[in-house]
């Protein structure tokens, strides 16, 4: 899979099948987790990088990227995420002979659905591989309210956690 | 009057240097420099381009952007918008993930990983809530059986991929069947009474 083609291929079909920023997290947290390609610990950071790197935060994907195959791997990554919002334009067409028809209607409304769902077991994964320690979760619901307070600046948000992150390994050596 | 394609370039390379916030920062540029701004569209068709973006396969902010693109100059506009804004944004992400890279050993990043990852977990969390917030609302409002068979499709998702190993384009392309299939009977049984 580290194949040039094989990950542009993944990048590509992921992001073909999905809408939203992370909504092709799950296709390739599944298949490159299931290889040995990649871990819970590359996925974290990409996302984490994404949320503070300039432009729409579904670019952890080209940090994911060059994280497994360095610039090959985020250039493949950019390059592949660019081509299936242009068939937005193709949707807008069809949308407009067809976003009345109640069975589109349920499609997408199945879809959108159905991706959040698939995004559940990925949380669970990371969460299992981060420990379930009280620290761990105390900062996993510190971040939910934070994030929906809508205050704070993502960058800041992960900053505080950084800093945190780094209290307690302090409290424990000491 | 639209701008030429190397002031659409410039403007949106602009957005792409400057959209640091995240998504919603991001959203929030674009809306400012097309409909206040630029003037290309009213607040209700970028509402209404928004909406298909949210359905259109890629990430969401690059769908309205290509769309943005396209009714200032038709596809040489949304191609060079899209470039604009990712082509700088993308970059930039790489050189930060290269210096990342370079300290990602240290003992002083895994114990602030030990931070940012729970964090992450927390933001995913309330993303996967805000995805399924809108469809379930939609649901909801049709009654308790569309409510219920809402909730059976994000639940059996969740199952499907995380228990059964299902894979995730097969579970998106299901959900999407089986929710189709059942607004088409509930209008074809609207049909019929």
């Amino acid at each position: 899979m580290s194949e040039p083609w094989g990950l542009f291929w993944l990048f590509l079909r992921a992001s073909l099948f999905s809408t939203g920023g992370t909504g092709n997290l799950p296709l390739i947290h599944q298949e490159l987790t299931a290889q040995g390609v990649a871990d819970e610990r590359d996925f974290a950071e990409a996302l984490a990088i994404g949320q503070v790197s300039p432009g729409p935060s579904g670019l952890w994907v080209v940090s994911f990227g060059f994280l497994i195959d360095s610039w090959r791997g985020g250039l493949l990554a950019l390059l592949a995420i660019l081509v299936p919002p242009l068939l937005v334009l193709l949707i807008d067409r069809l949308m407009r002979r067809a976003e009345a028809h109640p069975a589109m209607q349920g499609f997408v409304r199945g879809m959108m659905l159905a991706g959040a769902g698939a995004f559940i077991p990925v949380l669970a994964t990371m969460l299992h591989a981060a420990g379930w320690s009280l620290p761990t979760l105390l900062i996993v619901a510190a971040s939910v309210l934070l994030a929906r307070a809508r205050r704070v600046p993502v960058i800041v948000h992960l900053a505080l956690a950084a800093a945190l992150g780094i209290l307690v390994d302090l409290a424990r050596i000491g | 009057m639209a701008p030429g394609l190397w002031r659409l370039a410039a403007i949106w390379l602009g957005l792409g240097l400057q959209s640091f916030g995240g998504g919603t920062a991001t959203m929030a540029l674009i809306r400012r420099c097309a409909v206040d701004e630029q003037r290309w569209l009213s607040e209700a068709e970028f509402a209404r381009d928004w909406a298909i973006s949210q359905v259109a396969p890629g990430i969401n902010l690059l769908c309205l952007t290509v769309l943005l693109g396209w009714r200032v100059r038709g596809l040489r506009g949304a191609c060079v918008a899209l470039l604009g804004l990712a082509a700088p944004s993308g970059l930039i992400t790489i050189v930060l993930t290269l210096m990342y890279a370079s300290i990602r050993d240290s003992a002083l990043v895994h114990a602030a990983l030990a931070g940012v990852i729970p964090a992450t977990i927390g933001l995913g969390l309330l993303m996967t809530w805000q995805m399924a917030r809108p469809p379930v609302g939609a649901s909801r409002a049709q009654g308790g059986a569309a409510l219920a068979l809402a909730l059976l499709v994000l639940a059996g998702s969740a199952v499907l991929v995380g228990i059964f190993r299902v894979p995730v384009l097969a579970v998106l392309l299901g959900g999407g069947g089986v929710l189709g299939l059942a607004e088409w009977w509930r209008a074809w049984r609207g049909r019929r009474r």
